[in-house]
């Protein structure tokens, strides 16, 4: 879909709501060169979420659609959980799913695309919590990177069910105790990172929201990388405020403390030599242009 | 009554390249950008009151956020 196959007709823009309005007008869709930069002088894809005040998984949220390369040529597919309220005020084609099958869906999604627009690039991205990408879903998201189906997976990753009042997932950390499980989690948190690499995904990478550029550049790698070679996978750390006892305002702090050395979301990246190259070539051919267009000023 | 962030004009330092309360705001198109006084606003009706805003320009030093009741 490119944005001009959606014209609204003159005669009915004064009824159009001044919401979708501000989305015609001034979002960013379209543009190369898109990214968090934008966000408070142009429309973001998202509006209005019912998330709780302060929660860093909006955050992550309003990073992600900034950076996404190409909002226009995207379909998102989201699971049940906090990520399911927002879906549906995300400007953004989005399909929701059950809970656990969102990579399943995901590849049957990519196939048809490309079956249905073999000339243009589409998209697809998975974004769902950690119980759907983990626990219920995880043979679903460790057999669509076996078989090395090219979209991107990201996983929102809180460490404990949140929207259903505290219950252990498999990425708590060990010796945690939550509302709903009171005698502390007694396995180590799940290594999904390294599980990703050794399943075959391109790029891998594990950070937290409190850096917009770190997820600007990770995300448009992801997506870039998943058109070309295949499976990526990012893991962002959202703490739920609520959860783990903090105040609204401390959910930055809270990712801050979470990412400093030796901590479990220091950020780490892997990638394949092959995707690497790519990326190489890429910023070459950007740099080469750059220059380019500043010999021709 | 509702608890909304207020931005000074004047503490703002948006013109130097500040973006950081708009950055770490978790609410979409909540603090915008004033792009001809180059400073930082706040949209009221989509402000939930987190204070996280107030954390970061203080952090900085800047200072320009408070909170207020409506």
């Amino acid at each position: 879909m490119s944005k001009e196959k959606i014209v609204i007709n003159p005669e009915f823009w004064d009824i159009i709501p001044q919401d979708y309005r501000d989305l015609v007008d001034h979002a960013t869709y379209g543009k190369t060169d898109r990214g968090w930069k934008d966000v408070g002088s142009s429309t973001e894809l998202i509006a209005e979420h019912s998330l709780c005040a302060g929660c860093p998984e909006s955050i992550a949220f309003r990073h992600i659609m900034a950076s996404i390369p190409a909002p226009e040529d995207t379909v998102m597919v989201g699971s049940t959980g906090c990520t399911s309220l927002v879906f549906p005020m995300v400007a953004v084609q989005n399909i929701h799913s059950l809970f656990g099958n969102q990579n399943a869906i995901a590849t049957g999604l990519k196939r048809a695309l490309a079956y249905r627009f073999p000339n243009q690039t589409k998209d697809v991205i998975v974004l769902a919590g950690d119980g759907a990408t983990v626990d219920i879903g995880l043979d679903m998201t460790l057999q669509s990177w076996f078989r090395q189906e090219k979209f991107t997976t990201i996983c929102f990753d809180n460490e404990l069910y949140a929207n259903t009042g505290g219950q252990e997932s498999g990425l708590m950390q060990k010796g945690f105790v939550a509302k709903m499980a009171p005698q502390g989690k007694k396995f180590e948190k799940v290594r999904l990172p390294e599980i990703a690499r050794e399943s075959g995904c391109a790029y891998v990478a594990v950070l937290t929201t409190s850096k917009p550029s770190l997820v600007e550049r990770v995300v448009k790698q992801a997506v870039l990388i998943a058109r070309e070679i295949g499976p990526t996978y990012l893991q962002i750390y959202t703490p739920c405020i609520l959860e783990i006892g903090k105040q609204s305002m401390e959910g930055l702090q809270e990712m801050r403390d979470s990412e400093s050395a030796g901590e479990r979301f220091k950020f780490r990246e892997f990638i394949t030599p092959e995707a690497q190259a790519f990326i190489d070539d890429m910023n070459a051919k950007k740099k080469a242009d750059k220059l380019a267009a500043s010999a021709n000023n | 009554m509702y608890y909304v962030a207020e931005i000074n004009e004047e503490a703002c330092v948006a013109n130097k390249g500040c973006r950081l309360c708009i950055m770490y705001c978790p609410e979409a198109n909540c603090i915008m950008m004033n792009d001809e006084k180059k400073v930082a606003f706040v949209v009221e009706s989509r402000c939930k009151g987190c204070e996280l805003c107030v954390v970061v320009c203080d952090a900085a030093k800047h200072k320009a956020i408070t909170m207020q009741d409506r």
